[in-house]
């Protein structure tokens, strides 16, 4: 099992670490999953994510080999910015999703998720330097004010780019990317010095946070997570992920496949659910037609199933991500019923996120 | 971790609180601890006939979902309804504001045979 160079902090600050994709990870500290949630919301947290991967590639021809590898267009950049975008099989499935820091003109980071690095080098090729460094996401609404006191530089990274800063004579990278649905940045901080600097954000006010609240986040913020909304048998079509491929770049892996996905239209859709208590739903629940749906299907038919599920704390409601036929022609506001644990509870097809500073979806 | 001397426990992590014929209910600080944020919790139905063992609702935290077992036979005579609306009373108060719910027990000796504190907390740091 794989430790963080923030593993000693976490046992010091109470977490309870739990074993997630083969590395040790903190799941909560002393305020909880929802109270970490709700801090993100209203402040700021600062979660390890040394688990991620990090793959360098560089040299003359780097950006041919991404380019004709994933599915979003390079050239819609510049470096300097991160991108979005996926690795597909040849059947147009999701490998991975991962994020590309465009560093320098032959200089790339590729950010895989953790139990997917090794079929992401074999891939693109690269070096492994996952261990060489922490991964720390800063994220909320006061995320750039309170870092701003430790670093200005870090702090001042533009939404999708990507930047450097000293810390304490540590080369350190940053980019205004993260997975909460609130504004925030990603450090990669060497291991040297990673201790360092995770204290120094709990002085300067972060509270932080485990990978509890950051799933809940990102479900909150209507993010797939892979192994769950993304994986074997899933395009990034069925979720909704259109922008993230580029056709018109020309090849890439997988191309064949989606364009005949494309055209004869997908089978199943990505949909989010509210349920109409605190109940949460779940992960593998059966999605039900009911009377009130404008569906092709009668009542109890099958139409659906959940792909993540849980609480969510800022509508105090079950929520959800669901496959839902296409043949079941549901629409935003139809409602179904939920199959948790052999009992219907009812909840609502809703637009995501389902919850930002905008406003909330019941 | 908080295991009250003046309570008898179960096995499967249940408090009891005898007075008279009937038993308060609860999860223990142990459970709480163990479950993470409480979100929701499925209360009984008033009226319900239990046995030790049986159903006596779900726990549901953000993490797991963990069932309520009955640690006495009787019948389910008030449920705490204030946890439809705050069910984080189970992890701040276990023993206070989180009790589940009071059964008119059948035979007051079922809770004799429950774990004293003592026993309980041997079972916890096993």
């Amino acid at each position: 099992m794989k430790r963080s160079p923030l593993y000693e902090s976490h046992l010091r600050l109470g977490a309870k670490v739990v074993p997630f994709g083969g590395w040790q990870m903190p799941l909560f500290y002393r305020l909880g999953t929802v109270g970490e949630h709700l801090a993100c919301r209203s402040a700021a947290v600062a979660f390890d994510v040394s688990h991620l991967g990090t793959v360098h590639i560089e040299g003359p021809g780097s950006y041919d080999v991404l380019q004709r590898s994933l599915t979003n267009d390079l050239s819609r950049i510049n470096p300097g910015r991160a991108q979005y975008t996926h690795l597909l099989s040849d059947e147009g499935w999701v490998v991975d999703d991962l994020i590309v820091w465009w560093i320098s003109k032959d200089s790339f980071d590729v950010m895989p998720n953790a139990s997917n690095t090794s079929r992401v080098i074999q891939a693109l090729g690269g070096q492994e330097r996952t261990q060489e460094r922490a991964l720390i996401a800063i994220q909320g609404p006061k995320a750039r004010a309170l870092l701003g006191s430790i670093s200005k530089v870090a702090a001042g990274v533009g939404r999708f780019a990507v930047g450097e800063f000293e810390w304490e004579g540590y080369h350190c990278r940053v980019a205004g990317t993260g997975y909460t649905g609130e504004d925030g940045v990603e450090c990669s901080v060497p291991t040297g010095c990673a201790l360092d600097f995770w204290d120094a954000l709990r002085d300067a006010g972060i509270e932080p946070a485990g990978l509890g609240a950051r799933d809940t986040l990102r479900l909150e913020a209507g993010l797939p997570l892979h192994g769950h909304e993304l994986g074997e048998g899933i395009t990034p079509l069925q979720v909704g992920l259109e922008w993230v491929v580029a056709f018109e770049k020309g090849e890439f892996i997988g191309r064949t496949s989606l364009e005949r996905e494309a055209k004869q239209g997908v089978d199943r859709k990505l949909y989010g659910l509210v349920s109409a208590t605190r109940q949460p739903l779940r992960e593998k629940a059966k999605v039900l037609a009911v009377r009130e749906g404008k569906g092709a299907r009668d009542p109890g038919d099958l139409i659906g199933v959940v792909t993540s599920g849980n609480y969510s704390p800022m509508l105090e409601r079950g929520i959800a991500l669901a496959f839902l036929d296409a043949s079941a022609h549901v629409e935003i506001g139809d409602r179904v019923m939920v199959e948790v644990r052999g009992r219907g509870v009812p909840a609502t097809i809703v637009d995501t996120p389902f919850w930002s500073h905008e406003g909330a979806r019941r | 971790m908080i295991v009250p001397e003046y309570l008898r426990y179960s096995s499967d992590h249940e408090w009891v609180r005898l007075e008279g014929k009937r038993a308060t209910i609860g999860i223990t600080d142990y459970a709480q601890d163990s479950l993470g944020d409480v979100v929701y919790v499925e209360l009984p139905a008033v009226g319900e006939r239990v046995s030790p063992g049986g159903s006596l609702g779900e726990v549901e935290s953000t993490k797991s979902v963990s069932e309520v077992y009955s640690p006495v036979s009787g019948t389910v005579v008030v449920v705490n309804d204030t946890l439809n609306d705050f069910p984080q009373n189970l992890n701040s108060e276990p023993y206070g504001t989180g009790w589940i719910c009071e059964i008119e027990v059948d035979d007051v000796s079922e809770v004799d045979e429950l774990l004293d504190a003592a026993s309980y907390r041997l079972l916890t740091e096993s």
